[in-house]
């Protein structure tokens, strides 16, 4: 949510703040990072390099300070001709080119080069070459950016034109991308995410480094909220701007080891190899397929491991990651646009207590669309102590630690004959928590102040048990789910996260830079998700009484079959769960009374739960 | 406090049913013209398709009474299912847009549905089979108080 520093003050370099209470590894090597090729402006002020007209009035403004930080630069950018519009690198056409290049030689094949022989070959090959550059040159000549007040325009096109505006207070997330090609030129592509695009909107691509960082800092800085910096979460030291961290690339190897393709991989050449030995036919075909086969197998985390080399989180003002080997990003995601967390302990990494942190931001979290391609990470891989400050890093306020979860009721293990113990959910006083999973366990972390809607669903099974299922939506891939909890329950549990999204998201508006009171109240709310039967008195003390009745959402109606016994009760809003076996799994997990507590560590996600 | 969508929309149903069904006894029946052997068996299918019929109309009746919405201060709320069972609670801060949609079959009774849109692909705020001047007063309502409380990511 909305705590940082009080003045987080972003052109501080990092090295100042307290760091030796971090558990970072290496702290230190904050500031000059001489093997950097990045220029590190996203943590300092708006780089004056950039060679457009600077607005007056940019630079004093710390970026994302408030509203008035958006004010002076509109003035200034809807004056006629404050900006001219610019143009891509000149050396974009080239390199696009180069990239279909590829394409082209791909597609023509080896058959082709067969039948028309070597000469004719590279004559092709280059004539498409040439076709390719000049067309890209005409779109390179017509495509041009220019910032204009809070907006972004970017036009494109010769024969279809298009003008498109971006609204800047809708930006969620910027990146800068550089390919192999981009990196040896000294280019950048600068990729804006913006929510309801399928894809990525508007890659500007290529623009010098200098220029991408400089717009990404100014396009960030423009579309900073008010009341994004309020502040800081009361005596929670979890919470201090980190300075680095760093996933040492031995950790990344070993971690994409451990996974289930590089783990298996030895059986299965040993099996390939006795198969052949078996037979004593060791014909070229097969030898090609089965290389073939385990390329395409060994090549995804192969491809992990260059994605993901080198990661580093620079935490200021702004999340900052960069990393990549052939081909570096370097993002940066404003913390209110963090959608939710999910942390995965695959059952691999056990062994060695790691941990991975996956990062959801409205418009680019495509979980489908290939794992390879999106850039969700918040931790490749890390221990439990660096995947703590990190959560603490993307949602201010959370300590992974003491993240309590209450189980479903007993009689939930009929649906979850394996591991009942392992799925959860719970309210702590800034995210909805919710686990699952017994061989790769899950657990995703959604701030009250993102979710979107809140579904309650019930399937025939789930009837039977008197046990619902409860969703909180956010705008980006993923839900957080609360599953198979008792029905009455799964309603006051939607109720409250109901209310609570709805004081999260109108608590930072109201005071914009005001003290933290609003935010406090929502500690003060106990923080276990009580899984006995609902008590309303747990519910209400919420700072702001529930506007709504809570027979509102009470099953009356909802469930207008005659049904099994125990959904067949709600006569009221609270039904006293007629069920008897309801009351039990509370016992042997008695939540956290308050925020701070420390105790239920035995009920966070790395440990084993007690057995109910 | 929770409202119940047009009984109409029944009808809808029913006749989207009534087609089905008539559609796959016309098949059946052909089938047995044609083939004027085991007679027994498409008379069997024609029973099937009759009793999935009355099946599927009281499954209808009952899914009808099913769907309601009730607009709260800050949220609408949605209920709908049989087998599964919904219920959405979606703030009208978070409205993106609206959805006014009426096909031919809703439209010859005087139905529409009110669909609203956030952010999240996943939140499910349909109501159907509203009467048009019920769907017009919650779509306006619902961009009245979307635009009081504007706050859409």
């Amino acid at each position: 949510m909305t705590s940082f520093g009080p003045a987080p003050s972003p052109a501080e370099p990092p090295t100042a703040s307290p760091a030796p209470t971090s558990p970072w590894p290496e702290p230190a090597g904050v500031s000059p990072t001489p093997a950097d090729a990045w220029p590190e402006q996203p943590t300092s002020a708006p780089a004056p390099a950039g060679p457009w007209v600077e607005p007056a009035g940019a630079s004093p403004v710390p970026p994302g300070g408030s509203a008035t930080a958006g004010k002076p630069q509109a003035a200034a950018g809807e004056q006629p001709g404050a900006e001219p519009r610019q143009r891509l690198h000149p050396l974009s056409p080239l390199l696009k080119g180069a990239k279909s290049i590829v394409v082209i030689v791909a597609a023509l094949s080896w058959q082709t080069l067969g039948q028309v022989g070597a000469t004719d070959f590279v004559l092709i090959v280059l004539a498409l070459a040439v076709a390719v550059v000049i067309f890209s040159g005409i779109g390179w000549w017509n495509t041009g950016y220019h910032v204009v007040g809070r907006e972004l325009r970017i036009t494109e096109g010769l024969i279809w034109r298009r003008n498109r505006a971006i609204p800047l207070d809708r930006l969620q997330a910027v990146e800068v991308r550089r390919p192999l090609l981009a990196q040896l030129t000294g280019l950048a592509e600068l990729r804006l995410e913006v929510v309801g695009g399928g894809k990525t909107e508007a890659p500007l691509a290529y623009l010098t480094v200098q220029n991408a960082g400089a717009l990404r800092e100014r396009l960030l800085s423009l579309s900073g909220q008010a009341g994004t910096t309020a502040a800081t979460a009361p005596g929670s030291p979890v919470t201090e701007p980190l300075p680095l961290y760093r996933v040492r690339n031995t950790d990344l190897l070993v971690s994409q080891l451990l996974t289930p393709q590089a783990f298996f991989l030895p059986f299965g050449v040993a099996w390939v190899i006795t198969q052949f030995v078996m037979e004593g036919s060791w014909t070229f075909i097969g030898i090609a397929s089965t290389m073939t086969a385990m390329a395409g197998v060994i090549l995804q985390p192969v491809r992990r491991v260059l994605r993901d080399w080198n990661f580093r989180l620079i935490r200021g003002d702004r999340l900052v990651l960069h990393y990549g080997l052939l081909e570096t990003r370097s993002q940066v995601v404003p913390p209110h646009r963090v959608q939710a967390v999910r942390v995965t302990w695959p059952f691999l990494w056990r062994a060695k207590r790691w941990l991975h942190l996956s990062l959801d931001v409205a418009g680019l979290s495509r979980p489908e669309a290939g794992d390879d391609k999106s850039s969700d990470r918040l931790m490749p891989v890390g221990d439990p102590a660096a995947a703590r400050a990190l959560v603490a890093a993307a949602l201010p306020g959370v300590d992974l630690a003491v993240l309590a979860t209450s189980p479903p009721p007993r009689r939930a293990r009929w649906l979850h004959p394996i591991g009942l113990r392992f799925h959860g959910a719970g309210l702590t006083a800034e995210v909805f928590v919710s686990r699952s999973g017994r061989v790769t366990r899950e657990m995703t972390l959604v701030p009250y102040a993102r979710v979107q809607s809140v579904r309650v669903v019930q399937g025939p099974l789930q009837r039977r048990f008197g046990l619902a299922t409860v969703y909180a939506d956010t705008a980006g891939g993923r839900a957080g789910a609360a599953r198979d909890r008792d029905l009455a329950e799964a309603y006051a549990l939607a109720d409250e996260l109901a209310t609570r999204a709805r004081q999260a998201r109108t608590a930072p508006a109201s005071p914009a830079v005001g003290p933290p009171t609003p935010v406090t109240p929502a500690a003060v709310i106990p923080t276990s998700m009580d899984p006995a039967p609902v008590n309303p008195a747990v519910i209400t003390p919420s700072a702001v009484p529930p506007v709504v009745s809570p027979p509102v959402v009470d099953p009356q109606g909802f469930t207008p079959l005659a049904g099994p016994p125990h959904s067949a009760h709600p006569t009221s809003g609270r039904p006293d769960s007629a069920h008897p076996t309801s009351g039990q799994p509370g016992s042997a997990h008695p939540g956290p009374g308050a925020p701070g507590s420390t105790e239920p560590i035995d009920e966070t996600f790395w440990q084993r739960p007690s057995q109910p | 406090m929770w409202r119940p969508v047009s009984s109409r929309l029944f009808l809808v149903h029913l006749i989207g049913i009534a087609t089905w069904t008539v559609v796959l006894l016309a098949g059946l029946i052909t089938g047995l013209v044609l083939t004027s052997s085991s007679s027994l068996w498409w008379l069997l299918g024609m029973a099937a398709a009759l009793v999935l019929a009355v099946w599927r109309t009281v499954i209808a009746a009952r899914a009808v009474r099913a769907w309601g919405y009730a607009e709260r201060d800050n949220d609408l709320l949605v209920r709908h299912g049989l087998l599964v069972r919904h219920l959405s609670i979606v703030p009208y801060a978070r409205m993106q847009y609206v959805d006014v949609t009426a096909g031919p079959l809703e439209r010859a009774f005087g139905l529409a549905t009110v669909q609203l849109h956030t952010a999240a692909a996943a939140s499910e705020a349909r109501v159907p089979g509203l009467p048009p001047a019920e769907a017009s007063r919650l779509r306006d309502r619902l961009t009245a108080l979307g635009e009081d409380r504007a706050e859409g990511l």
